[in-house]
C-alpha cells in the first residue's frame, strides 16, 4: 500500500493502523512517513540508529525560502519538526491513529543552510489525553543545532 | 522616489518573490494584500500536502509554512526595505482541522514593532475569520542587509 502516488481513495483508518503496526514489526518508521504525501513533498525520511529514530530532509529546491542566500524555508523547517514529532508518538508510543496537534512552538536558532537536516525527537510525556513531544533539527554537527521545537498531541 | 512608489515596486517584488520562487511557489500561494503592516494569501488545497491520508486533511506542517511566510512578509513591510527579517520564534495554535479540498485563508498583522524586534499576528481561516483553524504568534529580528 503506497499513497506516496496520491492514490489516497479509500485509505481508511484500519489501513492506517495496519501500517502503523506493521511499521514496528519491521521496524522501519519510513513505512508510516510512506504514506503521509507532506512527508514525500518536503522529502523526509526516517530510519532507526542505535534504538533512536534519525529523521533527515533532503536538498530540494521547493524548500527554499529565500533565493539569495539560500537558506531553507523556515516553515519548512517547523513542517519537518512537526511530522518527525507525529511519527515518533506513532512509532514509540505505539499509537495506532494520526495523532492530532494541539499547539506547535519553534524556536529558530541559525538559518537553515540549503543542505540536508537531521532531526530527532524525545517524547517527553505521555499522558492519559496529551502527549508532549520535543524535537531538535542540525546540519552538521548535532551539538550546533538549526532550530528546537515543542510540540503537543491529543491521544487519539 | 516617493515613498509610494517605492513601496508599490517593494509590493511586486515581494508578489514575485513568493509566488514564483521556492516553497511559496511548490504550495501554490497567491498573495491577495500587502499593506504597511498586513498581509492577506490564500493556498489553493494540493493532495501531494496531505498529512491525513484518511481524511484528507493537509498537514499542519502546511500551515506552518504558510503563516511563517505570511508574519514575515508583514514583518518585512513595517522593518523598511534595507533590513532583512529572519523568524526567532513561531508558536502555532491548532483550533480545528483544515476541511480537505477547500482554499485555506491566511492573514498577518503587525502589532508591535520596535527598533530590533517585530511581533506579529496571524490568522488561518477557511470560510470564517472568526472560526479559524490556526492561530499564530511571531517575532521577527530586524538586522541589516549585509553589503
Amino acid at each position: 500500500m503506497d499513497a506516496r502516488d496520491h492514490k489516497l481513495t479509500n485509505f481508511s483508518s484500519k489501513d492506517f493502523e495496519f501500517i502503523a503496526k506493521r511499521s514496528r514489526e519491521i521496524g522501519s518508521p519510513q513505512a508510516i512517513i510512506d504514506v503521509i504525501p507532506y512527508g514525500k513533498f518536503i522529502g523526509v525520511e526516517a530510519s532507526v540508529i542505535e534504538n533512536e529514530i534519525q529523521y533527515t530532509m533532503d536538498r530540494k529546491k521547493t524548500n527554499i525560502g529565500n533565493p539569495s542566500l539560500p537558506a531553507i524555508h523556515g516553515g519548512v523547517i517547523g513542517g519537518f519538526l512537526e511530522l518527525a514529532s507525529a511519527i515518533e508518538s506513532i512509532y514509540v508510543l505505539e499509537i495506532n491513529a494520526v495523532p492530532k496537534v494541539v499547539d506547535f512552538s519553534i524556536d529558530y536558532l541559525r538559518p537553515g543552510r540549503y543542505k540536508k537536516m537531521y532531526a530527532s525527537c524525545t517524547v517527553l510525556r505521555q499522558g492519559r489525553k496529551l502527549i508532549n513531544v520535543s524535537s531538535n533539527a542540525w546540519q552538521e554537527n548535532k551539538k550546533i543545532p538549526v532550530a528546537t521545537a515543542r510540540c503537543h498531541f491529543l491521544v487519539p | 522616489m516617493s515613498v509610494d512608489l517605492k513601496f508599490k515596486l517593494f509590493k511586486s517584488a515581494m508578489k514575485l518573490a513568493m509566488e514564483r520562487t521556492g516553497h511559496g511557489a511548490a504550495l501554490g500561494l497567491k498573495l491577495t494584500k500587502v499593506e504597511k503592516g498586513l498581509i492577506e494569501m490564500i493556498f489553493p488545497y494540493k493532495k501531494e500536502v496531505i498529512g491525513n491520508p484518511i481524511t484528507g486533511v493537509v498537514h499542519g506542517g502546511v500551515i506552518v509554512s504558510l503563516l511563517d511566510t505570511c508574519c514575515g512578509c508583514a514583518a518585512i513591510t513595517v522593518a523598511g526595505f534595507a533590513t532583512v527579517t529572519p523568524t526567532m520564534d513561531l508558536r502555532l495554535d491548532y483550533m480545528q482541522p483544515a476541511e480537505p479540498e477547500k482554499p485555506i485563508n491566511i492573514s498577518a498583522k503587525v502589532y508591535k514593532n520596535t527598533s530590533n524586534v517585530v511581533f506579529c499576528r496571524g490568522v488561518a481561516w477557511q470560510s470564517d475569520m472568526e472560526n479559524p483553524i490556526a492561530h499564530c504568534v511571531a517575532t521577527f529580528m530586524k538586522l541589516s542587509k549585509k553589503k
